[in-house]
């Protein structure tokens, strides 16, 4: 048809401008102040799904069979253990791909992805002493999901300090990558040999920290609650992600360029 | 290559003999702090045994970790054989292997003597030995990878601990399970098959990470 | 289906409370210090402020350099 030839280069140069705009947001000078706009949009969400969860979660979720009122804690326990094991993997890709393709903007996620993970672990640990203690009756259990977390949160630990140890940026963005995808290999290798562990010291019948039987209430305030910490991290790591920016860009001449 | 490099490692090592003794001393100082701390007890002590070996053998794996690079590094040798034609992953091949014979061997010979300390049967003790020995190894390649990340780095020896004691936690739990096994009565195998299965993937992946992590260290 | 929980849950009061508050403290403690943290580069970087206009930190950035 006649209009074939110059409708498939305008389709070509359309497809390039997008390519080409949105590769610029990998720059982290353009990126920041589009984080910025961000951030509003995921963090009052945020708030609004947590007081809701909440609501759900203790005033029309019924207690629970078994452990009474005491099992209400799994609605920030649970979320915050889902939320440490899907940030270490988000943070072991985000440092992947900034090692792989020479991405520093990557790689500043990758810094900021691991503090609000560690800080989720930690949730998960305290919240579940907190759980463990009136149901089984002492702070911490060595059962398989606490001490596979305990350790979640030594893998943390190692990343964050490791980077934290290293002077120049670019060797700490690199070394921290391969901790993390070496962590994140590990994880199914250690978390395997937790479980082993678990069921060779106690009688295979016995299940610490058993969930309680989840009722269509519980499991919408859970689902909420996790919704709630997913808009909440990425709010918060983007804030964060805006610190490590300026933090690392401030001298480099494409700040002073963009400003002018 | 591969031999020349163990070679030269060994006799490196040999001429700093002292390195390899104060590796066994401490291994067979910190398994006997255990009975000091929880009481001579002889049944007691024999269920913690496997636990309390294993561990002192992860630690003392850990302090000479530091010199697995670092010697090198600090005489400029290691960026020369970076730029050898000869891959990476085997010059870190070499060197790991050298250093298990260092400083970890020693290790796998001593602890069944240790293991006497804490009542261990005869068939108890050669678990013992076996464990260590198939497990020795995964310490010597994961510790590489520590290694190579914290080349030249201030808080050396903490550092590397706080990275790789995590993962060998699998290796502990395996090595330390088939001995408890084999004192308990029932079979070891299970246990020393996942560390067999373990150690093999250490081996196809340590060198590669602990290669990429040299160059990461070394730009 | 609203029921209205006992504040002391049962007698498990200080276990639940406690979790959340311990979650909250960390969730406050977490914005608070990258607020701190904000301040402390945009201090920085007033001092020296040939490096970063304000115009950056504003965000009101709409265009890249080549």
């Amino acid at each position: 048809m006649a209009g074939g030839n110059p409708n498939k280069l305008a389709i070509r140069n359309r497809k390039l401008a997008i390519n080409m705009n949105l590769y610029k947001y990998a720059s982290p000078a353009t990126f920041y102040p589009l984080a910025g706009k961000m951030i509003p949009w995921f963090a009052i969400p945020a708030a609004l799904l947590f007081a809701t969860g909440l609501f759900v979660g203790f005033f029309i979720a019924p207690p629970d069979f078994q452990q009474g009122e005491a099992y209400r804690i799994i609605f920030i326990h649970v979320p915050a253990a889902w939320m440490g094991m899907l940030l270490y993997v988000l943070m072991a890709i985000y440092a992947g791909v900034g090692w792989a393709f020479n991405a520093r903007l990557s790689s500043m996620m990758a810094s900021s992805l691991a503090v609000t993970g560690a800080m989720f672990t930690a949730i998960s640990l305290i919240t579940g002493a907190f759980w463990g203690k009136p149901t089984w009756g002492t702070w911490w259990v060595w059962d398989a999901r606490m001490t596979s977390t305990l350790i979640l949160m030594f893998l943390y630990i190692g990343f964050i300090s490791l980077q934290a140890a290293i002077d120049d940026p670019r060797r700490a963005d690199r070394a921290g990558a391969v901790l993390a995808l070496v962590g994140v290999i590990n994880i199914p290798i250690i978390y395997f040999s937790v479980q082993w562990w678990n069921t060779l010291h106690q009688g295979a019948t016995i299940r610490i920290l058993q969930k309680p039987t989840i009722r269509g209430s519980m499991l919408a305030a859970l689902l909420i609650m996790l919704a709630a910490c997913w808009l909440y991290s990425v709010a918060v790591v983007l804030i964060r992600l805006r610190c490590i920016i300026l933090e690392r860009e401030q001298n480099t001449s494409r700040f002073a360029e963009v400003g002018v | 290559m591969l031999r020349w490099l163990v070679w030269r490692d060994l006799t490196l090592a040999w001429r700093r003999r002292a390195d390899m003794l104060s590796t066994v001393f401490f291994f067979v100082i910190v398994v006997s702090l255990f009975p000091l701390g929880i009481g001579p007890e002889m049944q007691l002590l024999r269920t913690i045994a496997p636990g309390v070996v294993w561990v002192a053998a992860l630690l003392a794996s850990m302090l000479s970790l530091g010199r697995l690079f670092a010697n090198d590094y600090q005489d400029g040798t290691l960026e020369q054989l970076l730029l050898t034609p000869q891959p990476l992953f085997l010059v870190v091949l070499g060197k790991t292997l050298a250093h298990w014979i260092v400083a970890e061997v020693p290790l796998v010979l001593i602890a069944p003597l240790v293991g006497v300390q804490f009542d261990l049967s005869r068939e108890t003790l050669w678990i013992l030995f076996a464990s260590l020995l198939v497990g020795t190894p995964i310490l010597s390649l994961i510790g590489s990878v520590g290694a190579a990340l914290t080349l030249g780095l201030r808080g050396g020896g903490v550092l590397i601990s706080i990275l790789v004691l995590p993962l060998y936690i699998p290796a502990l739990i395996f090595g330390a399970g088939a001995v408890e096994a084999s004192i308990m009565g029932t079979s070891p195998s299970p246990h020393l098959s996942l560390l067999g299965a373990f150690a093999i993937v250490s081996l196809l992946f340590s060198p590669w990470a602990a290669a990429a992590a040299l160059r990461i260290s070394l730009e | 289906m609203m029921n209205w929980p006992d504040l002391s849950m049962g007698g498990y009061g200080f276990y639940i409370w406690g979790s959340y508050l311990v979650s909250l403290v960390a969730i406050v403690w977490e914005v608070v210090s990258l607020k701190q943290r904000k301040k402390a580069i945009t201090q920085q970087q007033q001092q020296s402020s040939n490096s970063v206009p304000a115009s950056v930190l504003r965000g009101s950035i709409n265009e890249t350099t080549s």
